[in-house]
């Protein structure tokens, strides 16, 4: 009992989980555990994060808004290429289909905060095609890694030059999520999970440029045709 | 001749011969509707291409992984490049048909992505393929087609009831009276899908709204730009429903603008008899 | 490690309260919060605060206020950096857990270096420390380094905010390794390395409550 650690416990749904387990297991907290922790969010967090997002919204400026497009198109893009590796059955190992899982499971959730935040002002999803690097375990380990060290040099180069304080606390949020994503999949691929002392920012056109490197962002198959009759067979 | 000689014999002249009942069976246009191809369910790719079951596993090869499944999510994917597709995930393979990267409307041509397997290093699709004759499957390089596009919506015409149905993710959440084909241009039964969409044009035979489908008339097959079954609105509701066209699948116009709002292209399409 | 977590209140806006409210039915919120205060005592936390309280911003962001931050900074990069140093020489780590001290010891070293580099003659000392056992015991010193990695994000993310611009950029590009250090110690624990999809921030007077309640500094 006397080496148990008191340091304060931070945002950890796995400590939090196994606490929450040691008051009545008949409690609200039961009921509260399994609904937050499978959606991989904060438990109790529905009405903290909506009131985090709800501020950035309120506060953002024309130019926060340009910033949260950009982060968000990057979210899109790092969701829709989880969410498709884990639907693709590509990845057979146990661990790296965990990290895809939970991984996708966040993007998805960031995804929904920028969108909530931004409203009408939100850009659309573009279309993906991810070039088979959702199709091989190999390619999904080494597109992932790329993606999320990406991830973390976007947030660092925007960050300081973020207006509004609601919206930088937002931006701050992610950005640490997305290093321990990027630190996790180092990890499984045997990769140095924290290569530097100090991380570098890029800027967003730094950023644009090798996501349009990857060709990931599409221009999606152009499924309507308007002006001329249809010549099928009536 | 050994043991294993005769056995590899038999495995050999098994596997030709099932070819050639699976050859003899996709070109036969008579063949009822659901014989050949059943929709897609996990694991059924297997079961549906009796070529894919005679593949030797090599260990390094993977039984093809399921991409679409009308009652959950469906994947389609836009032709990029002209290309072969062939009767075997294999370069050496048959040719089943050639595909270009435009619909004669000058939509994307797309295909319907039905399973994905790795053979040597290399992916392959197998997809419904909007060619004659219609069910025809094919397996085209992966690196041909663009990315996944997923839809949830499924639509089936029942010919016999005169119906269409609407499900998204097995559900119903539309339904409508249509004409069909007349019984010498009959609206051809199997699994297809829903191509691409046309809209404001002038031509009221067609209502204000059509979609054009993979499914093709196997008896107008000189009709301009390939004689494609629409699913179209019309001038002449009364005669919905009937047997009344010459293959495409008439709705009512207001049927057909609430379909839109719920239908986008891409969507497997099923016309049973 | 440990299955005995203190877990402090983080006090924030009414959402909190609220979310606390939910989990700790029956308990006055006056009484859970004194008992979460006092060192020790074993609470539950409920919803996680994002951003300090906006009463304990003192100014606008300016070079004084950089500098206050910035030497708390560097208290939090001396304990870390020390922690490693004396885990690295304690010769109680093998395998990875050394590899990881070896590495994350020589971050937080140059942690140090820049931010007393950055703060000039305005850096504060290096305290005298007591780790009290966690440096000499593989395990401890694991569950230890995953409460200071996770601590580090929410102390740097909670001071962001307060920050000009420049300096916010560095310290930016220093929480970000925070962060890595945090996911590789709890892959090493097989915890999960990114728990949530939101990291938390704390205030200062969070994270120095926390620190204070260690014993880890001693002078």
């Amino acid at each position: 009992m006397s080496d148990h650690l008191t340091l304060a416990q931070v945002d950890s749904d796995g400590a939090i989980a196994e606490t929450l387990d040691r008051i009545s297991p008949d409690s609200r907290a039961g009921f509260l555990r399994k609904g937050a922790i499978l959606g991989g969010g904060i438990i109790g967090g529905g009405a903290v994060l909506s009131a985090l997002f709800a501020d950035a919204a309120e506060a953002a400026t024309e130019n926060d808004i340009a910033i949260a497009n950009f982060a968000l198109t990057l979210e899109y893009l790092e969701a829709e290429f989880y969410t498709e590796a884990v639907a693709m059955g590509a990845i057979r190992n146990a661990r790296v289909r965990r990290f895809a899982q939970v991984v996708a499971a966040h993007e998805r959730t960031h995804v929904a905060a920028l969108k909530g935040m931004l409203g009408a002002r939100a850009v659309a999803k573009p279309s993906f095609n991810f070039q088979g690097t959702t199709e091989s375990e190999a390619k999904f380990k080494a597109t992932a890694q790329v993606l999320e060290d990406t991830g973390v040099m976007a947030y660092a180069g925007q960050a300081p030059r973020v207006d509004a304080t609601a919206v930088l606390k937002a931006a701050l949020a992610i950005h640490t999520v997305e290093a321990r994503h990027a630190s996790w999949i180092r990890h499984i691929n045997g990769a140095p999970p924290a290569p530097r002392a100090f991380d570098q920012p890029k800027t967003m056109q730094q950023i644009l440029a090798a996501v349009a490197g990857t060709r990931f962002i599409s221009s999606g198959p152009a499924m309507t045709a308007t002006g001329s009759s249809p010549s099928f067979t009536g | 001749m050994t043991k294993g000689r005769r056995q590899g014999g038999f495995i050999a002249a098994l596997a030709l011969l099932l070819v050639f009942v699976a050859f003899a069976y996709g070109r036969d246009p008579s063949v009822e509707d659901g014989a050949v191809d059943l929709p897609p369910i996990p694991g059924g790719a297997v079961a549906q291409s009796p070529l894919l079951t005679r593949q030797s596993g090599t260990g390094a090869e993977t039984p093809p992984h399921p991409l679409s499944d009308p009652d959950g999510t469906s994947r389609y994917m836009a032709v990029e490049q002209q290309v072969a597709a062939r009767a075997k995930p294999s370069s050496g393979s048959r040719v089943v048909a050639r595909l270009g990267t435009r619909t004669p409307e000058g939509t994307t041509n797309v295909i319907l992505a039905l399973a994905r397997v790795e053979r040597g290093g290399r992916l392959w699709i197998q997809a419904r393929l909007p060619v004659l004759p219609n069910n025809t499957l094919g397996w085209i390089p992966r690196d041909a087609l663009g990315g996944y596009n997923q839809v949830t919506t499924r639509l089936v015409v029942d010919l016999s009831a005169f119906r269409a149905t609407l499900y998204r993710r097995g559900t119903v959440i539309w339904n409508a009276r249509v004409g069909v084909g007349q019984r010498q241009w009959a609206t051809p039964a199997g699994e297809f899908y829903i191509r691409n969409r046309l809209t404001k044009y002038s031509s009221p035979t067609y209502g204000p709204l059509a979609f054009g489908t993979s499914a093709r008339s196997p008896v107008l097959t000189d009709w301009p730009a390939g004689g494609f079954v629409g699913i179209h609105g019309t001038n002449q509701p009364s005669l919905i429903p009937g047997r009344i066209s010459h293959g495409c699948i008439r709705l009512e116009n207001a049927d057909i603008l609430r379909l839109d709002r719920l239908m986008s292209p891409g969507t497997p399409l099923s016309i049973v008899r | 490690m440990s299955h005995h977590l203190t877990l402090e209140v983080v006090d924030a806006d009414g959402a909190i309260q609220e979310a606390l409210d939910d989990i700790e039915t029956g308990t006055s919120r006056q009484g859970f919060l004194k008992k979460a205060l006092t060192a020790g005592g074993t609470v539950v936390l409920g919803g996680v605060a994002i951003g300090g309280l906006p009463a304990l911003v003192t100014a606008a962001p300016g070079p004084a206020q950089d500098t206050k931050i910035l030497n708390f900074a560097l208290l939090l990069e001396y304990l870390e950096a020390e922690f490693y140093t004396r885990a690295s020489a304690s010769g109680a780590l093998s395998g990875e857990a050394r590899e990881f001290s070896r590495v994350v010891g020589a971050h937080e070293r140059a942690h140090v270096a820049f931010l007393k580099g950055a703060l000039g003659s305005k850096a504060g000392a290096k305290p005298t420390f007591d780790f009290k056992g966690t440096t000499e015991d593989q395990a401890k010193f694991l569950a230890t380094a995953r409460v200071l990695e996770d601590t580090g994000v929410a102390a740097y993310n909670g001071q962001g905010p307060n920050l000009t611009k420049p300096t916010l950029a560095a310290a930016a590009s220093i929480v970000s390794v925070e962060a890595r250090h945090a996911a590789w110690v709890r892959d090493i624990l097989q915890q999960s390395p990114a728990p949530a999809a939101f990291d938390a921030a704390k205030t200062q007077k969070q994270i120095e409550s926390a620190v204070g309640a260690t014993g880890f500094i001693t002078a």
